[in-house]
């Protein structure tokens, strides 16, 4: 038992939430945004999927050194932990599932600037890069080779054109308040705003919902 | 917003009618005319992608003269013209719009790229949600029996154009895969 | 290996997600609290209440060591209530989402039990703060309010009807309440897109639950997405005369509320 466990037997009121429970809220909340936006979102910052990977090779020790143990009164205790583990397995790999179809969809368009870069964990990272070069042998060897050098690019501007396909941000997403806060929208025949309650639900363009969302205002549906 | 390659492709390829300003050597052919050169004021159809180029391409920068300054005039394609737009005012569900174009929308956006044209953007708009709600309503039925909901609003469905079929397909898989839910969760 | 889904989740993951919601059984055995991911499960001792991850107490009841006790939104008279708020009070939109959860701060005060500071990143100050919401509020426990629908009550009601029908006082009755329920809200859904050729930014759905986004998600948001594209060069128009009125006034002061 650590201390802050310990802190919240002696004092039940106490604000906290469980540490295992706020990771697992944080999860599944950037889950829900991942599946549901329509582009790739930053990989979480503060360690929150390190720490959740750990927990989760801990719990598989555990259940290595209680499947030794024959007594039926762990044994269904053991079948309660495996099927959790099964669960976190399938939001963790979703996740990612998710975020590599983002990538695989907009290579170059991630790998385009420092900062959308940023956004990708190292692997990922890793992952578009080798994906990207790949993909440009497998052109130059099925067919760019034969083009003129200046029309080998994948990745011109020319002409107003520009090669790079990007996600259409504008694109509308459904988002829940989590605070009272102004909802601005950009509309057709004009713009729109309102008042916003905790709880209420606002369907809206992605761009407009993006900085409620990031600053904990709002969570995506 | 850049036009990315891929995603009007088929649009592209729509003839839209292109009056010509100026007399053309060489291209009388297009007129069914191949001897003579196609003459200013001649009427054709050209594909979207080089009428959007001719009207906006700028034959003589410097000349002060409006007229002298583009190569084409472009006119609304037949799906958008005035006897479309009153018949979709005066009930939107009664047009087959898929008989107009295969792409009726997104022919719809690009022209109105080119022209300022509120009413019919207005029009578009209201005939889009008013279809769509019929859609999803038949797209429902569609997922509660097997036939694709098809019996009663056959013809309206034929009707369907490219954006249309997309969300009727949306609305349908919304309700099919719900329905699956309902029914395996008695299962496990 | 990438996930080929459609954006925004489908019925199967909005089920998985509503599994996590926390529900009250009556233990039928005694069983020692178990170390889970998400933390400890309590000590259950019969008869005393526990609360528990829909998904336990699932594998409690199967397994005849537990029995559910509804959540008191789902008894019949809370959803014949409902059915009357959704007909009659309130045939426009949905009936109010349950108000958010407080919890005494053992001094009398009621909080909202849902905001958290941050306990992990201290060291420098940083408290960060973390809302708790659906499926990690108590909505669905035995404390939860009655005439309110939580975000996944059609998802709760189905599963513990499938699986729990005998904790459910007068099952049948309920479940033709349900339907009902479905049937006037999926309505209003559909309703909602009636009002969007303008494209006025924003759409307000209040009340709305899990599963019933899930099943129109995708047709609501491509309707909003077509109304865009269609409206896309009028809206550029606008902006653009927009921005030459405001460069016209020459630095004036700005005093209206247009988004640029």
């Amino acid at each position: 038992m650590d201390i802050d466990d310990i802190l919240r037997e002696v004092d039940p009121a106490s604000q906290s939430i469980p540490t295992e429970t706020r990771d697992l809220q944080a999860l599944t909340r950037a889950w829900v945004a991942e599946r549901s936006s329509p582009e790739l979102l930053h990989w979480p910052a503060d360690g929150l999927f390190e720490r959740v990977n750990d927990r989760i090779k801990q719990q598989i020790e555990r259940v290595e050194e209680m499947t030794g143990d024959m007594d039926p009164k762990t044994n269904f205790a053991l079948i309660v932990i495996q099927t959790e583990l099964e669960r976190f397995k399938y939001l963790v790999r979703s996740y990612l599932r998710a975020r590599i179809a983002k990538i695989d969809k907009h290579t170059l368009h991630y790998l385009s600037s420092p900062d959308l870069r940023a956004r990708l964990s190292e692997t990922e990272q890793a992952y578009a890069t080798r994906h990207q070069a790949l993909l440009h042998n497998h052109y130059l060897s099925s067919f760019l080779s034969a083009f003129p050098p200046a029309l080998q690019n994948l990745n011109d501007t020319a002409g107003n054109i520009s090669m790079i396909d990007a996600p259409d941000l504008d694109t509308a997403v459904f988002i829940r308040l989590l605070k009272d806060a102004l909802v601005e929208g950009h509309g057709t025949d004009m713009d729109g705003s309102l008042n916003g309650k905790n709880g209420d639900v606002v369907i809206l363009r992605w761009s407009d919902a993006k900085p409620l969302v990031e600053s904990g205002h709002a969570e995506v549906i | 917003m850049p036009r990315l390659p891929g995603t009007s492709f088929l649009t592209d390829f729509h003839k839209v009618p292109c009056k010509f300003e100026l007399d053309v050597p060489e291209l009388g052919y297009l007129d069914n005319n191949p001897a003579q050169p196609l003459k200013s004021g001649t009427t054709i159809g050209l594909p979207l992608w080089l009428a959007e180029l001719l009207a906006l391409a700028n034959r003589a920068p410097s000349s002060a003269d409006e007229d002298a300054k583009s190569f084409i005039s472009l006119n609304l394609p037949p799906s958008l013209s005035n006897e479309v737009m009153a018949a979709l005012k005066a009930d939107p569900r009664a047009v087959p719009l898929r008989d107009q174009s295969h792409n009726f929308y997104g022919l719809g956006t690009r022209i109105l790229d080119l022209f300022e044209e509120r009413e019919i953007c207005a029009i578009l708009r209201r005939t889009f949600v008013t279809r769509a709600a019929d859609i999803s309503l038949h797209a429902g039925k569609a997922g509660t029996t097997d036939d694709m909901g098809v019996g009663a609003g056959e013809d309206f469905l034929r009707g369907l154009e490219e954006w249309e079929r997309k969300l009727f397909k949306k609305a349908h898989d919304g309700a099919k895969s719900t329905k699956e839910w309902m029914e395996g969760v008695k299962k496990h | 290996m990438a996930l080929p889904l459609p954006s925004g989740l489908v019925p199967t993951e909005v089920a998985f997600l509503c599994e996590m919601e926390i529900i009250t059984i009556v233990p039928r055995q005694r069983l020692e609290s178990i170390p889970m991911l998400s933390g400890k499960t309590p000590a259950l001792r019969p008869p005393r209440r526990a609360d528990l991850p829909l998904w336990l107490a699932l594998l409690l009841k199967k397994q005849r060591r537990a029995n559910i006790v509804p959540p008191p939104w789902l008894l019949t008279a809370s959803l014949q209530e409902l059915v009357n708020l959704e007909t009659n009070v309130n045939p426009e939109g949905f009936s109010e989402p349950p108000p958010p959860p407080m919890r005494s701060d053992g001094r009398g005060v009621a909080r909202p039990y849902a905001a958290t500071t941050s306990r992990t990143g201290d060291e420098d100050g940083d408290t960060k703060e973390l809302t708790l919401s659906s499926p990690f509020l108590p909505s669905c426990t035995q404390d939860a309010p009655s005439g309110y629908l939580p975000f996944h009550w059609l998802e709760i009601a189905e599963t513990l009807l499938a699986h729990a029908a005998d904790d459910i006082p007068n099952a049948p009755e309920v479940r033709a309440l349900l339907r009902d329920l479905q049937e006037v809200r999926a309505a209003k859904l559909r309703a909602s897109t009636r009002h969007l050729e303008g494209g006025g930014g924003v759409l307000k759905l209040r009340g709305v639950g899990a599963m019933e986004l899930a099943e129109s998600r995708g047709f609501v948001l491509s309707v909003v997405d077509g109304v865009r594209k269609l409206g896309a060069s009028i809206e550029a128009g606008r902006r653009e005369e927009e921005l030459e009125r405001r460069e016209g006034r020459g630095g004036d002061e700005s005093d209206d509320d247009m988004e640029l």
